[in-house]
């Protein structure tokens, strides 16, 4: 202790000798000079990499994901060498495409367009369908979603926490899978009518109907609408509904005034978000509607199918300009509206059990227990109604045939047929190499769109793209760009399919490692990394020392996401893997359900139980690595 | 040329003086600004901070103090002007390149990392003194900010005052030529903090580390300085020694943020005495008036009233002219003093060793304090030497300047 004492004197006497002797201050001085320049060379290298690494990751998107689609696209607009619009004039004018609209392009009076829609036998198009099945879809998941914000926000129960960690899993479920659960739950003979029939009810036939994709939407994007709507709720400061309440507002009115509003730009945040996902749908669609009901999307690779590039471009280029239109509108609404709540306390949360028998305690109690008999019925019976028909046969009695089908398929199964154990590898490996290429490349992105710059906007947008671009146009444009090969300069490039896949399910997910990652370091208190650079530490390593470690946990949700968007997507990888030798279990799936639904359950079950395992492993890799 | 501090020995004050002209000053704004947009946060500010001073910036809140402190820091670019250190430009060195220490309101330590790593986190970037191992640098730190035990504590079990210590041993610990501290005690409770500026003024003179301290609390300002820039829309409006801020105040923005002031403002009506060398020049402890030149006498009409006011010889005041002076309260004496003040009580505040009374006097306020009772009529009066007269033609930048 006495020792320690006198170090620290001595220490002291030694910064009070280099401190104000002016004699010794030059010298001193000199020698800082030295560290100076010495440190201003390290750093001009740690300030390049993070140049560096910007630059690699525009280098990246543009080879993976710009110029790709633009090569694409160019299609729409570029006809044997010469520029034309007569592509896109023959899609705008098409009512197969456009419906009734598609009147308006060729012509006619705006008047006699609108008559048309008002009359009895209008017809929407592909284009006019598939906006209506989005706006019906994201009612729906508003509509079921706001319960759940309600009941999460404002009511504490036991295992409310699992229950909010649980509204991110329809999200990241393979939605392949998701439309196997509910052809085995809508189907003809699925479980709804098997509960229907047990009940003396004539069944229902769901299949192939616009309720079905709607359900199906609503079960992936509701959930979402809840996450979004029940953190803005959170974040509602109680002292602020106290203070509406003292000044004489009632309940009612202090919710309609104080909490409404800032809960509303949260909702519309979800329905915006859910609006863009389901324009852009694919597998469900595919599955659940088939041609009949076919979304843009659907049709798109319907006419890559056929070879048809120039129109499948046009479409897809109407699809493009739909979405980013309302994703960029979300955006700018966002931007005014984002309301930072710090040190907030939120309101408290009310005990399930209503505590006076009053009507405004017990009526808004019974409306959510409805609503969890409902939702409970659209979560779990899917994921249900699979796991149930993988291990029921035909005849109805329990069976492992399915199972068994798959064994017996990777052993015996021709090299031209899908066999389970190269699925579930590739789809494994896949995700994994997806995984570590979308992780730097979202980090670097959040790192570079939480700077303040002019021009920040456009980076955001622009990084943010993938969201909004068909995913049948980014497989396609990979297809021709890297699997086929390109000339640059001599050298002939090409890359294989499975190389393509991996960079497309990077480009699909590194997104959502960007919306995991740069909310965190938004929130980063300035003066921490004020406090790092001033004791010398450069731009990149308080990256690497302050702001990652802080907002690991954001990392690692990123890397689950990236995994997760990887091992289910589906409309990308169904292009990519025309070799016998790239699928993934998605497009497995997809090719037993063609055939028969039970070994395309029992793929989903698989399917489910590995994407199951992943996260748990990711979960164990994240905590550990979180000390570094 | 501003008055010279009696209260510092005069040996000192040359010495001083004499290697200041030596050595350029360790910090200085040369003309800086900053703007945002179309507000200047900061002004055109010029100011010198001596190497081993503790300087504080104090003002209300957006007076710029800690914009200023950020420049200085080198987390901002000013829009024009220039900031120096050792008489060397630093525009365009990054701050992790100015060997500076800054100590932030709420601490900002990393709170994924314990104590020990947080003093140590700067030797990452800078050797400990020769001889020094850096687990030692940081031991000697966390015991020099009286921490010695909690190296291996995380952060976030400190107390605010800890907290606040643990920033200081952090931003010491790689051997910063100047230490920036942004109201490092405005979180505190005003016990605690009176007890941390004394720990932070000590651990200061004991490094001799050249301090810049921003602070909103003028008081503070005042305990722990050697030298004040009161601060105001951006600009300092006077720059001195804690003393001379609070007895001559260089303007009306000054003489009322600092401390409980009277402000009068009325017309000369006479000038007396150019030659009369009396009181005032015998006086020269009491440290309120210059120590050269006659002194006068001005009559100043204010509200009616005629009251005595001593003016500097050099002034150019003549009758006719608008004067503007001040007296603190501790000298509005109750029945004494030459001119005199008929008032009623208007509200009293007790502060334990004195009170504070509000004086209405014709529809203005005045503040005494007094450690009597007062009944509801009093007549406060001041000598003339009691008064300090602002002159509020000019702004006032940095006495060395």
């Amino acid at each position: 202790m006495t020792d320690r004492r006198n170090g620290a004197e001595e220490a002291s006497d030694r910064d009070i000798d280099a401190g104000p002797n002016r004699d010794d201050a030059g010298l001193d001085r000199d020698a800082d000079g030295n560290r100076r320049r010495v440190r201003s060379l390290r750093d001009r290298l740690e300030g390049r990499l993070l140049t560096a690494l910007a630059v690699l990751t525009s280098a990246t998107l543009v080879a993976v994901f710009y110029y790709p689609v633009g090569t694409v696209l160019i299609e729409a607009v570029v006809v044997d060498g010469a520029a034309t619009f007569a592509v896109f004039a023959e899609l705008l004018r098409d009512p197969f495409y456009f419906g009734e609209l598609a009147r308006l392009f060729a012509g006619e009076s705006p008047l006699a367009v609108a008559h048309a829609y008002l009359g009895p036998d209008r017809r929407l198009g592909i284009v006019g369908f598939t906006a209506y099945q989005a706006a019906l879809s994201t009612v729906a998941s508003v509509a079921l979603g706001l319960p759940a914000a309600y009941l999460l926000a404002r009511f504490e129960f036991p295992g409310r926490r699992t229950l909010r960690s649980l509204t991110i899993v329809p999200f990241v479920l393979p939605s392949i899978m998701v439309a196997v659960g509910f052809v085995a739950t809508f189907g003809t003979n699925g479980t709804l009518n098997a509960a229907l029939s047990a009940l003396g009810l004539p069944s229902v036939d769901l299949m192939f109907t616009l309720q079905a994709i709607v359900i199906a939407h609503a079960f992936y994007n509701a959930p979402l609408v809840a996450r979004v709507t029940t953190a803005a709720w959170e974040s509602v400061d109680a002292s602020a509904v106290e203070t509406a309440r003292s000044l004489g507002a009632r309940p009612l009115r202090a919710f309609l005034d104080v909490v409404a509003p800032q809960v509303y730009p949260a909702v519309l945040t979800g329905a915006a978000l859910t609006f863009v996902f389901t324009f852009g749908t694919f597998p469900i669609v595919l599955a659940l509607g088939g041609f009949q009901l076919a979304t843009i999307e659907v049709f798109v690779y319907r006419l890559v199918r056929d070879l048809s590039y120039a129109e499948a471009a046009a479409l897809a280029i109407v699809e493009l300009a739909i979405s980013l239109g309302v994703l960029l509108a979300y955006l700018r609404y966002e931007a005014r509206h984002t309301v930072r709540a710090r040190g907030v306390r939120p309101l408290p949360r009310k005990p399930l059990l209503p505590s006076r028998p009053t009507l405004r305690e017990v009526l808004p109690r019974v409306g959510l227990a409805a609503y969890a008999v409902v939702a409970a019925v659209l979560f779990l019976a899917p994921i249900g109604s699979m796991i149930l028909a993988s291990v029921t046969g035909g005849d109805g009695a329990l069976t492992l045939e399915h199972y068994r089908f798959l064994v017996d398929r990777q052993q015996t199964g021709a090299a031209f047929q899908v066999r389970p154990w190269p699925a579930i590898r590739n789809s494994l490996l896949f995700a994994s190499a997806a995984t570590l290429m979308a992780l730097p490349m979202g980090v670097v992105v959040a790192v570079l769109t939480t700077r303040r710059y002019r021009g920040r906007k456009l980076v955001d947008a622009a990084a943010m793209a993938p969201l909004a671009v068909s995913g049948i146009v980014v497989g396609l444009g990979l297809l021709r760009g890297l699997v086929f090969g390109v000339e640059i300069a001599g050298w002939r490039i090409a890359a294989s399919g499975a190389v393509a896949i991996v960079v497309a399910h990077a480009v699909a997910g590194y997104p959502f490692v960007v919306r995991t990652v740069a909310p965190g370091l938004e929130g980063l208190d300035r003066s921490l990394v004020e406090s790092a650079r001033a004791l010398g530490a450069s731009r990149a390593r308080v990256i690497r020392d302050v702001e990652l470690p802080l907002v690991w946990p954001g990392v690692v949700a990123g890397a689950a996401f990236a995994f997760a968007i990887s091992i289910g997507e589906f409309t990308a990888t169904v292009v990519l893997a025309t070799g016998a030798d790239a699928y993934t279990m998605p497009v497995a799936i997809e090719r037993f359900i063609g055939r028969r639904l039970g070994p395309a359950t029992a793929m989903g079950v698989v399917l489910l139980v590995v994407t199951g395992l992943s996260f748990v492993v990711i979960e164990r890799l994240g905590g550990e690595t979180r000390g570094l | 040329m501003r008055p010279v501090d009696f209260e510092r020995s005069v040996t000192d004050a040359v010495a001083e003086a004499a290697a200041a002209d030596r050595a350029p000053p360790a910090v200085e704004l040369d003309g800086v600004t900053k703007r945002y947009g179309d507000t200047a946060a900061v002004d055109d500010v010029s100011l010198r901070v001596r190497e081993g001073e503790f300087f504080t910036l104090v003002g209300p809140s957006g007076c710029g103090k800690t914009t200023t402190l950020r420049l200085i820091a080198g987390f901002e670019e000013p829009t024009a002007g220039t900031v120096r250190f050792f008489g060397e430009s630093v525009a365009g060195v990054p701050p992790e390149d100015r060997d500076v220490g800054v100590v932030f309101q709420n601490y900002a330590l990393f709170p994924h990392m314990t104590v020990g790593e947080n003093v140590g986190y700067g030797l990452n970037f800078a050797d400990p003194p020769e001889g020094v191992t850096r687990e030692e640098r940081v031991a000697e730190l966390l015991a020099l900010v009286d921490l010695p035990d909690a190296a291996d504590r995380d952060p976030e079990s400190l107390s605010g005052g800890q907290q606040q210590r643990v920033a200081m041993a952090r931003a010491l610990a790689p051997g910063p030529d100047v230490l920036l501290l942004d109201e490092p005690m405005s979180a505190l409770d005003a016990q605690l903090r009176e007890r941390l500026r004394v720990q932070v003024r000590t651990i200061q003179s004991e490094l001799s580390i050249t301090t810049v301290y921003v602070t909103h609390d003028q008081e503070e300002a005042l305990a722990i300085s050697d030298r004040v820039a009161v601060m105001r829309d951006g600009a300092p409006e006077q720059i001195a020694p804690p003393r001379t801020v609070y007895r001559e105040p260089a303007t009306r923005f000054v003489a009322e943020f600092v401390g409980d002031n009277n402000v009068f403002a009325g017309r000369i009506t006479d000038v007396e005495g150019a030659d009369a060398a009396d009181e005032g020049a015998s006086d020269a402890s009491d440290g309120s008036a210059a120590s050269d030149g006659a002194t006068r006498t001005a009559a100043v009409d204010v509200g009616g009233e005629t009251l005595s006011v001593r003016i500097d010889g050099a002034a150019d005041v003549a009758v006719g002219d608008r004067l503007t002076f001040c007296v603190r309260p501790e000298y509005l004496r109750i029945d004494e003093g030459e001119s005199r003040l008929a008032a009623t009580v208007a509200s009293a505040e007790f502060l334990g060793e004195t009170t504070r009374v509000t004086l209405d006097w014709g529809g203005r306020d005045l503040v005494v304090r007094t450690r009597d009772p007062l009944s509801d009529e009093v007549v406060v009066g001041f000598d003339p030497e009691d008064a300090h007269v602002i002159d509020d033609r000019t702004r006032v930048t940095d006495d060395d300047l």
